[in-house]
């Protein structure tokens, strides 16, 4: 068998899903970066000049910070809401916890158009938030929730909500309980014993789930163009223009790569964040 | 009992999935594939249009659901390899396909139906198969009077309620020039405009996707906006408060269009396809709820639901010239991109 002995790995085994990779992945990202180096639309120039369009322009500089940005409010939601539910699931019986992952695993079995477009019902004007909130009297006017990034980064939150806890759940269920218990015995309050016993045994649940939050969240072209409305500008959606509407594929080009290369440096980092976790 | 052994138990599995990846040639005389917009397009010509075609010519289709500057983008992508056989078309994506040469030149002699279609709307890469009209559509709940002109939208109380969309579809595009042109513009100077979308961004309810705007409306999250009379029509259908208005400087028409893919495979059954999209048969079919679809056949009897009352009033209707819009676009939406947004 492959390696499994010897120090010879069998690459014959690997070799359908790595030649796959390398003909659907590797070779079209290498013409996505051939396309890049076109000074025109019309592909007839080298040059860098969409390079220098991009990067030389103080809007589509902040639209990266922007897409960032919205990724790091996603995870930092996910995060608050997963971590109590995730200690709740450990807390109580097995029955429960069929009940708690069935809960958790619903919104992954309806399409991510469906939930939007059901986001759409709830932040409206009309909807059902501003609805009760005018019916209680605590609004006396609608408030503006579509089209802001707040009800991008509620439904988003929502929406990404189990690719946190699935793996958050998991590192939970193998932590050994006898560490908590004795951390408790030995005098540590609740907190204490979350931060300095909880927090770092399930660091490496919580890495998979932010990198997965984040990944999602940044590249959500669904929810970004329909939540947040063309007043937000997001990398996909931009990338979708230019190459759909405008037919500026070297400008689409730079553009993808530069997504691709930001979702990348936030997974790299969350992964040194891991590594530093481990050994700090 | 048969014993199969691994060979031949291959070789017949292999035989299969050749046999299933084949096109299906279940006895029709003929097939194609059409490109078709999402939604009522789709359900208009796959519910009316096909089956017609399947009874008349025995003619199957496959649709391909797209929009129109997918279908460009998808056919330029495939260079050479036609992905499907019949565009369709609103005239800024079909100027730029025309330009990059994605047309078969039309016969108009194989149309059966062509005299029956007023003179101008056959050329020789395209058949008109519909006509849309675009102008103000507005809530009457909301509003005591309704808007007048383009120049209404920018003030009180329709702005704070208004819904924008740029320069990215064919309708949004037309009616931004229609509005530039009240203030002072034309149809390759939006400049004007761009100081009173500014201004009216800060207070509008909404600026979203041209995809997102009915919903919007539906949801009351906006009461105004700029949309052609089949959008209007659904959305009334479907029980929502709107009204369509004609503003004072006149309701914009463009026509929709019919090509054939250059090097398309089904070329005859493309032919076949086109006649019946615009025979009187379909065309009265696709007129009535829930299509709302302005007919072009001369022969059609127009229905009340639709907002004209008859095909000649689409001459009086304000048109652009795509050839000189296509050029400015681009700049148009990174221009829109970085003003409009916050």
């Amino acid at each position: 068998m492959a390696g499994g002995t010897g120090d010879k790995v069998d690459w014959r085994l690997a070799a359908p899903l790595g030649l796959t990779y390398l003909a659907f992945f590797a070779a079209p990202f290498a013409i996505l970066l051939g396309i890049s180096f076109y000074a025109d639309a019309e592909q007839t120039r080298l040059g860098l000049d969409s390079w220098a369009k991009f990067y030389g322009d103080a809007f589509y500089l902040k639209v990266i910070v922007d897409t960032l940005k919205l990724g790091v409010f996603a995870v930092t939601a996910t995060t608050l809401l997963a971590y109590p539910l995730a200690l709740l699931f450990r807390a109580v019986g097995p029955r429960a916890q069929r009940v708690l992952i069935f809960i958790i695993l619903m919104p992954l079995l309806t399409s991510v158009v469906i939930r939007t477009f059901a986001w759409i019902v709830i932040l409206a004007r009309e909807g059902v938030v501003n609805q009760t909130l005018l019916a209680l009297g605590i609004t006396a006017a609608p408030l503006n929730l579509l089209q802001t990034e707040l009800g991008l980064v509620i439904a988003l939150t929502q929406i990404e909500m189990p690719l946190m806890l699935l793996p958050l759940l998991t590192v939970m269920n193998q932590m050994d309980q006898n560490l908590v218990d004795a951390s408790r015995a030995l005098g540590a309050s609740k907190w204490r014993t979350f931060f300095r016993v909880i927090l770092p045994l399930t660091l490496p649940g919580w890495i998979a789930g932010a990198t997965l939050v984040f990944a999602s969240a940044t590249t959500a072209f669904i929810s970004q163009s329909v939540i947040g409305g063309a007043r937000l500008v997001y990398l996909p959606a931009l990338i979708w223009q230019q190459s759909m509407v405008v037919y500026n594929w070297p400008f689409a080009a730079v553009a993808s790569l530069t997504l691709l290369f930001t979702v990348l440096a936030g997974i790299m980092a969350l992964g040194w964040l891991g590594r530093f976790a481990r050994t700090g | 009992m048969t014993v199969t052994t691994r060979r031949e138990f291959l070789a017949g599995a292999a035989a299969l999935g050749f046999a299933s990846a084949l096109p299906f040639r279940a006895s029709a005389a003929g097939s194609l594939t059409a490109a078709i917009y999402p939604g009522t397009w789709e359900e208009a010509y796959r519910g009316v249009l096909a089956p017609a075609l399947k009874k008349s010519a025995d003619i199957d289709v496959a649709f391909d659901s797209l929009f129109a500057v997918d279908q460009v983008a998808k056919v330029r992508a495939a260079r050479g390899v036609p992905p499907f056989d019949c565009f369709v078309l609103d005239p800024g994506p079909a100027a730029s396909a025309m330009q990059a040469g994605l047309f078969e030149p039309i016969d108009a002699s194989k149309l059966t139906n062509a005299a029956k279609v007023p003179a101008g709307l056959i050329t020789s890469h395209a058949v008109t198969c519909n006509a849309q009209v675009v102008g103000i559509a507005y809530n009457p709940k909301k509003f005591a009077t309704p808007p007048k002109s383009w120049a209404d939208l920018f003030k009180s109380p329709y702005v704070e309620r208004l819904g924008l969309t740029g320069f990215q579809t064919t309708f949004g595009t037309v009616s931004i020039i229609e509005m530039a042109k009240v203030f002072g513009g034309s149809e390759t100077n939006v400049e004007p405009v761009f100081a009173e979308l500014k201004k009216a961004v800060e207070k509008a309810a909404a600026v979203a996707a041209p995809a997102a705007m009915p919903g919007l409306f539906q949801q009351g999250q906006i009461d105004v906006m700029y949309t052609n009379t089949n959008t209007v029509a659904i959305l009334k259908g479907r029980g929502v408060s709107i009204e369509f208005v004609q503003p004072e400087t006149g309701a914009i028409t463009f026509q929709t269009t019919l090509h054939i893919v250059k090097g398309a495979d089904n070329v005859a059954s493309a032919y076949k396809y086109m006649d019946m999209a615009i025979s009187a048969e379909v065309q009265s079919a696709l007129q009535k709820q829930p299509y709302n679809m302005i007919p072009i056949n001369k022969d059609v009897k127009l229905v009340e639901t639709l907002d004209i009352k008859s095909v000649d009033e689409l001459t009086k209707m304000v048109t652009h010239d795509w050839t000189k819009i296509n050029p400015l676009r681009a700049a148009w939406i990174e221009r829109f991109n970085k003003e409009i947004t916050k």
